[in-house]
């Protein structure tokens, strides 16, 4: 047995990875571009002391929750999906219902190899319209903030949020209503005590995998 | 010194955003033909692909509403370029605000956009929303291959386990974002009810009725249903 014969299957994890990660340190570093610009182009450089401390502050809560949610947010988004989120953001509010909704339609299961396939299309395709949208946005700023302040539909613009939440909510209590006992009266303890959501997601995602363990030994869960 | 918000606004930014806006779209069509070809070599029909990424594309243009308006926020106090490439690179809205607000703090003025936040204080802020933001991204570039290793593990050992994994840490994400508006209570929690109610009713539809279709758009119409209600509830509130 020759263990370097690659199958089409470590041919296509590896295309994922090279794309993957040449685009995510692309991005990295022309997004350094912006202070840098602002530094040689106009000259202006923040004091080191003020730079320094800020930079430690930010860093000492994001290397934790970055790699919190990192790990939380692999079983549902997959390696191609988790170098699209992590290039372009908005995971929680645009790539995770995307993906749900995206495999829903096409009929495959989450965390397979078909589910896999159909949720990186689906993301990718949400990333096109995102960036689009957001284009759309900066062309028009200005005729924009008047609908969207617009005291009538004001409301409609600002429940966004709880629009979808309510809706996804629906979806995935439906589907696997044992599932979602966990996660849903967690959420509601982490809301009731004000808790971050930055540090609600990753706490919650590690209790309710321990919690499903617990239902699935038992035999009370199963997927879908 | 000129004023920050001319620096902000300069057009060197703008082209700076489309440059990283071009690797970001190559980036999706590069995934999406790479999945496409393997979705064919493991038998998933054009079909079924072509469902899967026309419900990502509908189901995405709702949501990115809310980032439109966080832009339009945002453009107030640090121009335009910035926030739209901060918002499209690894962003999320709370964060941007937040880190906005550290690099302010640390210089000793409290408000963005406020008295005292000049040229200095806004270099600072992108200085520290930058950094902040690049962790995330730099972790994924190292680590992810290693992250993924585990996880197959898991996977090979127990398949119907990983997929339990991952519904739980899917339910935790609309859990805890679907309690936020259930405790805000008022125009939030009507809200959060009636995206509830309208969901159930399509997937009653779907699942007793036989209404196919009704997959792919079920989650833009109950939410423009759901954002109906908040009208009609905030104006009979007014």
């Amino acid at each position: 047995m020759n263990s370097n014969t690659l199958t089409p299957n470590d041919l296509f994890d590896q295309s994922v990875h090279r794309i993957g990660r040449v685009t995510i340190l692309t991005c990295i570093v022309l997004a350094l571009g912006i202070p840098l610009m602002v530094w040689m182009a106009f000259g202006i450089l923040p004091p080191s002391k003020p730079l320094i401390s800020g930079i430690i502050t930010v860093s000492s809560f994001m290397i934790p929750v970055s790699l919190a949610e990192i790990l939380s947010f692999y079983p549902i988004l997959g390696p191609g999906g988790v170098y699209i989120s992590y290039t372009t953001g908005n995971i929680t509010n645009l790539k995770v219902p995307c993906a749900a909704i995206g495999m829903e339609a096409a009929e495959v299961e989450p965390a397979t190899k078909e589910g896999d396939i159909i949720s990186t299309i689906a993301m990718a395709g949400s990333v096109i319209v995102c960036e689009l949208i957001l284009v759309l946005g900066v062309i028009l700023l200005v005729p924009l903030s008047g609908p969207l302040e617009n005291p009538v539909l004001k409301p409609a613009f600002e429940q966004i949020l709880p629009a979808l939440f309510g809706a996804l909510g629906a979806y995935f209590i439906l589907k696997n209503y044992k599932l979602a006992i966990i996660p849903v009266a967690l959420g509601l303890v982490f809301s009731v005590l004000n808790v971050h959501t930055a540090v609600a997601v990753p706490v919650c995602v590690l209790l309710s995998i321990l919690g499903a363990r617990v239902l699935y030994k038992k035999g009370l869960v199963k997927a879908e | 010194m000129k004023n920050y918000l001319e620096i902000a606004n300069s057009g060197y930014f703008y082209l700076w955003g489309g440059i990283i806006l071009l690797v970001i779209m190559i980036q999706a069509i590069l995934f999406i033909r790479l999945a496409w070809k393997e979705g064919t070599r493991i038998g998933l029909s054009s079909r079924k692909m072509l469902k899967g990424l026309r419900a990502g594309m509908v189901s995405a243009i709702l949501p990115s509403i809310p980032i439109v308006i966080t832009l339009i926020t945002m453009a107030g106090v640090l121009g335009i370029p910035f926030p739209w490439i901060r918002l499209s690179v690894i962003g999320s809205a709370p964060y941007e605000l937040l880190a906005a607000g550290i690099g302010a703090e640390s210089m000793g003025v409290v408000k963005l956009g406020g008295e005292g936040y000049t040229g200095l204080v806004f270099a600072n802020s992108v200085w520290i929303m930058t950094i902040g933001a690049m962790w995330s991204g730099l972790m994924v570039f190292f680590f992810l291959k290693r992250i993924k290793k585990q996880y197959k593990k898991i996977e090979t050992k127990d398949p119907e386990w990983m997929k339990i994994i991952s519904g739980a840490a899917f339910f935790s994400v609309v859990g805890v974002f679907m309690a936020r508006p259930i405790t805000a209570g008022g125009l939030p929690l009507i809200t959060v009810a009636s995206g509830f109610v309208l969901m159930t009713v399509c997937a009653l539809l779907i699942a007793k009725l036989g209404v196919g279709w009704l997959k792919e758009f079920a989650l833009p119409l109950s939410m423009i249903g759901a954002m109906i209600c908040a009208i009609l509830f905030a104006g009979t509130a007014a």
